[in-house]
């Protein structure tokens, strides 16, 4: 957590984590949702995923932590590598270790409803921070997602009595507070007001160089300006896969895929 | 103009109708709440001279018709506590099983939650007769507080059950998959983050299954026993409240008195643990609505 | 890793708790078939239908005639619900359509104090002012009538509170319709708003129906506790809840298994009506949503 910002070209910093996935399906029962994925996601930059709703994005996001083990039904085939790491998808895999490495914020704002402090701590404690420490780390990752100076007085107050952008930050700071290698965001400010999620937005890049950031955004807008990289995800033949993928600029500025620039130029989708 | 006449007549004879559903709708009304009234009076009037601290504190008299309800009241509570300790676990624990560790429409969970519906269809005195001949003669407990505890345990879990249930069904769902990506298990997950979401909830199905419990008697007839001394421990027979009042009213002739102070006594706890029920409810509502 | 020994800890633990929780009615149902097989196999239901008396537990001619008992737990039950039923529906229509929210919720609160009220207070409430009453009449007092009346009185409000929900659930927008129709309130009752709630008040019944069945107290102190068939809503019965309760502690051999069978019968009875129930209760759910 040392470097705090780093200018949008440069080159992956050391100590974070690429993802490279090869030939990855998502399937719910009888219904194939994601088919023969590949993508590989650059350590230490932001990678927004995009398209039209139901093309299996959020699928994609849940399946490299794991999340789709909770979804009855849901099988995942294929593979998933973190930065020199093994193999993470598939059995035999320590998925509560995988998960602290890879933190997740959801579209809603999700805090537990305890207190602020206790949102942390859980977490901590799960994964075996001494108890000295924790308050250091709170502080630290409150101010990462610029919170501390809003509710370094109200700690041990609901985190529920919080406005939404602050929850989503809160949510931010909690992923962070694991010290993961990767953070992946599924539509993080699609469920605040538009000044709340401006603040969120500027977070998230702040993460740029110091996480790998995988982002699932409807906003165009949103994935031009924080992103350096972007994969289009588009229904093919009943189940979502990726069409396009490349620097942000390149894509969007001369997508190859035909539907691919008919969405990024807001015609359909 | 025959149609403003028909329609004049439409009318007439709606208000008719409707007069007739609000009159028959009030008598019902009537009859019932005044039978309930007439029961809290008859109540009062027949219990409140009785009523005194001794009576809450003293021993029984001349089988009862002197004297206090004292070791009733012991009874009485230690009945409760033997009833919550092994229902609290089973009930909860159940319950947090079905809504946390398997599919709603699994095979095993529709049997598990079958069992306990059917388990609610169970009339008291059945429970009575099981807890006699297996509790009281198969484990060899003998009429005891305990056993008419574990009787009531039997009784009231589906409501512990079902209660406990519906509070974990109604928390947020999305605090489940936040709580998988950090990484927590299953078990932390449970104890740290939903235990304390649901705990009001829980409580108002704990406050039901007393009020229930202390409502029986013919579970507890020939279970926990007849004996007036004081209890010295749960494996001593001890008379709960509502049986005191079955036995001064059936037995005991002139009784009635001191049977209707105990009813008193028994009904005021059973209001006071309504109350709290509806307390808790009410915070559950607001900690759902406005943090 | 002990986090997940521990996980694995309390998964199996809970899953313990579970099975225990819902095989606790098969254990109960498996001990009085157990205890009431006795009374199956030597012969005697032949003379349950047959011996015309009660006597199991005279020496000399023991008598087996279950059919006196089985007709007292009809009567009183049918008898009980079918005062109920009107009373309780009626109430629900009138605090849900003629009276304001406000009023309304004060008899909710009286509806769930007399659910919540404990069958030995009603049992000794009628014991002190409905035999007497009743025994003005025509003695002894002590009757199916008695028992009847406040079994009624205490199951009014599992119906009185079904309905009243059932009523409250159909959808505003039926009733809207209905009166931009310019149908007055009985008729929105009559004819949108109950049939609507036939369901769920049909459900209420049941269970009602099924609650008095099992009730015990307030039959043993009200009913007279003769086993006989009654000629008159005015002479005594004893249904099978209270030859239970008064036998149990002394029956012994063939005479305690009868109690067991008597035990069965309840909880088949009132199982087949609460499975029904729970098995009728699921398409109606499908076609309402």
């Amino acid at each position: 957590m040392a470097i705090s910002s780093v200018p949008k070209t440069n080159a992956p910093p050391p100590g974070t984590a690429g993802i490279s996935v090869r030939d990855l399906s998502v399937h719910y029962g009888n219904f194939e949702a994601l088919k023969d994925v590949n993508l590989s996601i650059e350590a230490g930059l932001v990678t927004a995923l995009v398209g039209p709703s139901g093309c299996g994005k959020s699928s994609f996001l849940h399946s490299l932590n794991r999340l789709t083990d909770l979804v009855p039904g849901c099988k995942v085939k294929g593979s998933v590598r973190f930065g020199n790491g093994g193999e993470s998808c598939g059995p035999g895999v320590d998925v509560l270790a995988l998960r602290r490495r890879v933190g997740m914020v959801f579209q809603k704002p999700n805090p537990f409803p305890q207190s602020i402090r206790r949102n942390f701590e859980i977490p901590l404690r799960e994964h075996g921070v001494r108890r000295k420490e924790i308050s250091e780390v709170i502080e630290k990752c409150l101010r990462d997602v610029g919170l501390w100076d809003e509710v370094s007085d109200r700690l041990d107050r609901s985190a529920m009595a919080l406005s939404g952008g602050q929850q989503q930050r809160l949510c931010i700071a909690r992923a962070l507070a694991l010290d993961p290698d990767v953070i992946l965001f599924d539509e993080p400010c699609s469920a605040l007001d538009p000044m709340a999620s401006a603040v969120v937005e500027e977070h998230i890049a702040a993460l740029r160089g110091r996480i790998t950031v995988a982002i699932v955004t409807h906003n165009l807008a949103q994935a031009r300006r924080i992103s350096d990289r972007v994969a289009v995800f588009w229904i093919r033949n009943g189940s979502g896969t990726i069409i396009e993928h490349g620097p942000t600029k390149e894509v969007f500025s001369n997508p190859v895929d035909p539907s691919s620039r008919c969405y990024l130029e807001g015609g359909c989708g | 103009m025959t149609s403003l006449i028909s329609s004049r007549f439409t009318t007439r004879r709606s208000r008719v109708q409707d007069w007739l559903f609000g009159g028959i709708g009030a008598i019902a009304s009537l009859v019932t709440l005044g039978a309930l009234g007439w029961i809290l009076a008859d109540l009062v009037k027949m219990g409140l001279p009785h009523l005194s601290v001794e009576f809450f504190t003293a021993d029984m008299k001349s089988a009862g018709r002197e004297g206090g309800i004292g070791p009733m009241i012991v009874s009485t509570f230690l009945i409760l506590v033997c009833f919550l300790f092994p229902a609290i676990p089973l009930g909860v624990g159940c319950a947090f099983w079905l809504s946390e560790y398997v599919q709603g429409g699994s095979r095993i969970a529709r049997a598990v939650t079958g069992g306990v519906d059917l388990l609610a269809s169970v009339p008291s005195i059945v429970f009575g007769l099981f807890g006699m001949s297996f509790f009281c003669q198969v484990l060899g407990l003998g009429f005891s507080i305990l056993s008419g505890g574990l009787t009531l345990t039997c009784m009231v879990l589906p409501i512990l059950v079902r209660t406990t249930l519906s509070a974990m069904t109604s928390l947020p769902p999305d605090l489940r998959p936040a709580a998988g990506a950090l990484g927590l298990t299953r078990a932390t997950t449970l104890w740290q983050i939903l235990l304390p979401a649901a705990l009001p909830g829980i409580m108002i199905g704990i406050t039901l299954g007393v009020g229930r419990a202390l409502a029986e008697t013919a579970a507890l007839l020939f279970t926990s026993g007849y004996s007036t001394r004081w209890p010295e421990s749960i494996h001593d027979s001890g008379r709960a409240i509502s049986v005191h009042i079955y036995d001064l009213a059936m037995n005991i002739p002139n009784g009635g008195g001191k049977a209707s102070a105990s009813a008193l006594v028994l009904l005021l706890m059973i209001l006071a643990i309504n109350l709290v029920a509806s307390l808790l409810a009410d915070r559950c509502l607001k900690s759902q609505y406005i943090s | 890793m002990c986090r997940l020994r521990v996980d694995w800890l309390v998964r199996h633990v809970l899953g313990l708790l579970a099975v225990v929780a819902g095989g606790l009615v098969l254990v109960i149902v498996w001990y009085l078939f157990q205890g009431a097989k006795p009374a199956l196999e030597s012969g005697l239901p032949r003379r349950f239908f047959g011996d015309p008396e009660w006597q199991p537990g005279s020496v000399r001619d023991p008598q087996y005639g279950l059919v006196p008992m089985l007709a007292g737990s009809f009567l009183v039950t049918v008898f009980a619900t079918a005062l109920a039923t009107p009373l309780g529906i009626a109430g629900a229509v009138f605090y849900q359509f003629y009276v304001p929210a406000r009023v309304s919720r004060w008899n909710l609160r009286c509806m769930e104090l007399l659910a919540g009220m404990p069958a030995v207070v009603l049992g000794f409430w009628g014991l002190m002012v409905v035999v007497p009453a009743i025994s003005r009449l025509e003695p002894p007092g002590q009757s199916l009538l008695a028992a009847a009346l406040v079994l009624a009185l205490m199951i009014l409000p599992i119906i009185a509170l079904t309905s009243q929900a059932a009523l409250s659930a159909v959808p505003l927008s039926h009733l809207q319709a209905a009166a931009g129709l310019g149908i007055g309130r009985a008729g929105m009752i009559w004819n949108i708003a109950l049939p609507a709630a036939k369901g769920g008040i049909g459900s209420g019944v049941l269970l009602a129906l099924a609650r008095a069945i099992g009730e015990t107290l307030v039959v043993v102190m009200l009913c007279g506790n003769i086993a006989q068939i009654p000629g008159s809503v005015f002479d005594p019965i004893r249904p099978v809840t209270s030859t239970i309760a008064l036998e149990m502690g002394y029956a012994t051999a063939s005479h305690k298994a009868l109690l067991y069978a008597g035990g069965l019968i309840l909880v088949l009875v009132i199982g087949l009506l609460v499975g029904g129930l729970s098995f009728r209760r699921k398409p109606n759910h499908n076609t309402v949503h």
